[in-house]
């Protein structure tokens, strides 16, 4: 069992059953903690460092899919072994506790099960997506080092070819079945998109045919490739409204956990679910440089894999801790200045005001995320444009 | 901050890990079962924090936070 302090108390990371546990500090002195430096003063406002890192690896990939949000290519940058490696050295030392590896198709990398396995020796559990369409069952073997994959599978058959523009579902589906025989924790990644929503209940229930352990639910994001497309794969207001009530259903008919990104947390509170409930849970909506923050291929640190400022090279001690204590406020600043219906929203310090990416790619970082019905409803009863 | 200190409390669980490597994950599984989840989740994981006693410090504190 591991433990962070926090200004709250502590994360206590325990493994059976997989779990980051917040407890307050009088919990924490039960668990051995004296006292911390992060007891002291004002609460603020953040953690002393992410949960969760994501290792962008490479921008290499040889798919080509057509919406790809980082714009992977076959000769894209990719951290060396020793940059890896030292970006690892530098999260463990803060005290990330997971890190999800990805492109790019991090699988392409020939030095990924290094990287895995030293992650694992500094005390980090490393997990990984991938499109798993070269995965032999030796590379499934050697995926059992991984905390969890998930294989990104756009929709069965045709749609598949449809949403990723080639034909890759034959062989996502083998991946799956060898993955899921040499794995603990095996999963799907599904982009939902405008074009791909009515694909995702053939995704979930293929999901539960192969016995894997969740379907995560991804929303279509303007980043990368997908920047061009994103008008047209954007959900539409209806889809978003009733994009929940759809997840419940999945959920209890084909009993299999669904997960959401955090870009989804407006379409969840639109429904209004218990606030405490979700506090207890951590549905959370955007907490980039929060419990979540990314480094990419060049070793730029940001808040988000899809965007934001560059906050610190993760090869620099001190630029990266002072980022952590005192940086990313295009993310950490959000609620404080949220305009409306941000502001009057009840589930505002959960929801976050929704993803500033898609608010950036509708015109401006700092309005509420356009897709939430509640600021559609808002725009609509103002008359405005924003 | 009363509440963080007069008795053990757990104050949030994430379960499971976040193999996607774009965005965070949230589960809402729980969510569906409303407030029951979290009593029963709360009590099962104070029963296990108390049988545990091989605790591990995480990380190393930064050189830009405060000395105790």
């Amino acid at each position: 069992m591991k433990l962070r302090p926090e200004w709250s108390g502590a994360l206590v990371s325990i493994d059976s059953p997989l779990a980051l546990v917040s407890v307050n500090r009088a919990w924490a002195r039960k668990l051995g903690v004296d006292d911390s430096p992060r007891w002291q003063g004002e609460d603020p406002g953040h953690l002393s460092a992410p949960t969760e890192v994501h290792l962008v690896v490479s921008r290499q990939c040889s798919a080509g899919c057509k919406s790809c949000y980082v714009d992977a290519t076959p000769k894209g940058p990719a951290l060396s072994l020793d940059q890896a490696r030292a970006a690892i050295d530098r999260l463990a030392a803060l005290g990330v506790f997971h890190i999800a590896l990805g492109g790019g198709e991090a699988m392409e990398l020939p030095y990924l099960f290094e990287i895995a396995r030293y992650a694992r020796e500094k005390g980090l559990v490393p997990n990984l997506t991938t499109a798993g369409l070269t995965l032999t069952e030796a590379d499934a073997k050697a995926c059992s080092v991984f905390g969890q994959i998930n294989v990104s599978v756009d929709g069965v058959g045709e749609a598949y070819r449809k949403a990723r523009g080639f034909d890759g579902f034959p062989r996502a589906v083998r991946a799956l079945e060898l993955l899921r025989k040499h794995c603990r924790r095996v999963g799907i990644n599904f982009v939902v998109s405008r074009t791909s929503y009515d694909a995702m209940v053939d995704v979930v229930k293929l999901g539960k045919s192969l016995g894997l352990d969740e379907v995560e639910l991804l929303r279509f994001k303007p980043a990368g490739r997908g920047l061009a497309t994103f008008a047209d794969e954007n959900l539409t207001d209806a889809q978003a409204r009733a994009f929940f009530p759809l997840v419940r259903k999945l959920t209890f008919r084909h009993r299999i956990r669904l997960k959401l990104d955090c870009s989804f947390a407006p379409m969840v509170f639109w429904h209004r679910p218990s606030l405490p409930v979700a506090r207890f849970f951590g549905v959370v909506g955007c907490v980039g440089g929060d419990q979540l923050a990314s480094v990419m291929p060049d070793g730029a640190v940001t808040g988000c894999s899809f965007g934001g400022p560059n906050e610190a090279s993760i090869f620099d001690e001190r630029a990266v801790n002072q980022a952590m204590d005192t940086g990313f406020e295009a993310f950490r600043g959000y609620v404080a200045r949220a305009p409306e219906p941000c502001k009057s929203c009840e589930y505002l310090s959960l929801c976050r005001g929704g993803c500033r990416v898609v608010a950036k790619a509708a015109g401006d970082w700092w309005q509420p995320d356009p897709g939430c019905p509640r600021v559609v409803e808002h725009r609509r009863v103002s008359g405005g444009n924003r | 901050m009363k509440h963080l200190d007069d008795r053990p409390r757990i104050l949030s669980v994430r379960f499971g890990v976040n193999p996607n490597s774009s965005s965070l994950g949230i589960d809402v599984t729980f969510l569906l079962f409303g407030g029951a989840a979290a009593v029963l989740s709360g009590l099962l994981l104070s029963v296990l924090l108390r049988g545990r006693h091989k605790v591990e410090l995480h990380g190393e504190p930064k050189t830009t936070e405060p000395k105790s």
